[in-house]
């Protein structure tokens, strides 16, 4: 087991020491993030309704579309001169490799919510201080979800000729339970309902993130086969 | 199962196929009476949900296949996942547009957020997904892996759209066959569905099997091209 997480750990590692000294993705998708608001500032109609009213669907919608700009280059690295087979050549599993990818994957993703949770907060006077902690959870819970098969689809994404085009027709279809749960859980929390209230929400919550990971480590081997 | 008996199960279901769906069609317009509080438009039922139960059985079909599949790696599965995904891409296209055009009457409106319409709709793009991700690859025999794999994540994750679309509280029109107490429709209503579930369930298999017997065509013209006995680019003696 020790050994396993090890294993996990190291294609984790790399991939955030990658990205520490590249800061690409990072830099994209926080600025994505910070733009996007931007943009949702004028194309909501303040006389109709105030964007702190709606602030849970435009947090999931910034993470959900930034979150894509980044998952979709999750192998970008590997394709480049055959890097793929030096990794497929070290001695782990593939569930590790897969496991690891999701590992540094949701640690780069939680710096883009904890940004996008700030500039809405911010821009949209959301008032967070009082239950931070506990929108946090569930958008911690639904972004392990979320990278969990954007994880997996980038996989078949980046060996498809259409590239990172492909990943949002795959992905967003079974978003969808991830999105209708996210939001009525984040929008109640938002509302200061204690967590026993979204209680039915985080059920289905967790049960999409265990299949998601589920299935990606069974499936994720038959991707990078030869 | 050989390409001979391929063939002629094809066209036997393919003639009983349109056979019934000549019947039913009779039976929706003169003999079936109509409905008493929506009407006349009631009848696009018989063609909307026998085309939407074999949309969902071909999606299974797919997702077993698909599993099987990448557990035995056999050419066969591949060929009939694929076979089933185009026929059911067909038959949810059936209930797309069926359902709209009986919303629009009934609902007063072409499309709302009703559970098993939105259902249909992401199983629709499922559907688009799995072939664009086959038709996009270099590789032919990922392309098939990675199809597959889409087939199988989407199949888990029905249970779970299910869950979340019906959590919009449901305007559809609740089922009155698949009940606890019998079904509640008028027997006369029940035989014409039956009788439309059969055309659409022959026309579905005989769809498939036509498909599944040119693939494997596909696959002996691709083998024999390989060996060297024909091939696209060599010119005849």
């Amino acid at each position: 087991m020790r050994r396993y997480l090890r294993q996990v750990w190291a294609i984790a590692e790399k991939d955030l020491r990658v990205e520490l000294r590249t800061r690409e993705r990072l830099v994209a998708m926080g600025a994505f993030v910070v733009l996007t608001s931007v943009l949702f500032n004028y194309a909501i109609d303040r006389t109709a309704v105030h964007p702190r009213e709606i602030a849970a669907g435009l947090i999931w919608m910034t993470i959900v579309l930034g979150g894509l700009l980044g998952l979709g280059r999750t192998f970008e690295l590997e394709k480049e001169e055959g890097a793929i087979d030096g990794l497929l050549a070290a001695p782990l599993p593939r569930d590790a490799l897969f496991l690891g990818k999701v590992v540094s994957n949701t640690l780069i993703m939680g710096v883009v919510v904890a940004v996008t949770l700030a500039v809405i907060a911010l821009f949209f006077q959301v008032q967070l201080w009082g239950n931070l902690v506990r929108v946090g959870s569930v958008l911690a819970l639904g972004t392990i979800g979320f990278v969990a098969l954007g994880t997996l689809f980038s996989g078949i994404s980046a060996g498809t000729r259409m590239g990172e085009t492909l990943l949002p027709i795959l992905l967003f279809p079974l978003l969808v339970p991830l999105v209708v749960f996210g939001v009525s859980a984040t929008s109640g929390l938002l509302a200061g309902f204690p967590l026993s209230e979204v209680g039915d929400s985080l059920r289905v919550m967790g049960a999409f993130t265990v299949i998601a990971l589920a299935a990606g480590m069974g499936l994720f081997r038959f991707l990078v086969e030869e | 199962m050989s390409l001979r008996t391929i063939r002629w199960g094809a066209l036997v279901l393919g003639l009983l196929g349109v056979g019934l769906t000549l019947v039913f069609h009779w039976q929706v317009f003169f003999w079936v009476p109509t409905e008493a509080s929506m009407g006349i438009v009631q009848r696009i039922f018989y063609i909307h949900v026998p085309a939407a139960w074999v949309g969902f059985l071909a999606f299974a079909i797919v997702a077993l296949c698909s599993a099987v599949y990448l557990w035995i790696g056999e050419e066969r599965l591949d060929q009939a996942a694929r076979s089933a995904a185009e026929g059911g891409l067909i038959f949810t296209t059936i209930v797309l547009t069926s359902g709209p055009l009986w919303g629009r009457i009934a609902w007063g409106t072409w499309w709302t957020w009703e559970p098993r319409l939105t259902l249909t709709l992401l199983l629709w793009f499922i559907y688009v997904g799995y072939f664009m991700v086959r038709n996009a690859t270099e590789n032919v025999e990922q392309g098939k892996r990675f199809a597959a794999v889409v087939g199988i994540v989407g199949a888990l994750n029905i249970p779970l759209i299910h869950v979340s679309v019906l959590w919009f509280r449901s305007l559809h029109p609740q089922p009155v066959v698949a009940r606890v107490d019998g079904p509640t429709l008028h027997p006369d209503m029940l035989t014409v569905l039956l009788t439309a579930l059969a055309a659409w369930t022959s026309l579905f298999f005989a769809l498939f099997l036509l498909r599944y017997g040119t693939a494997r065509l596909e696959d002996r013209v691709d083998h024999l091209a390989h060996a060297g006995a024909v091939g696209p680019g060599t010119p005849n003696p």
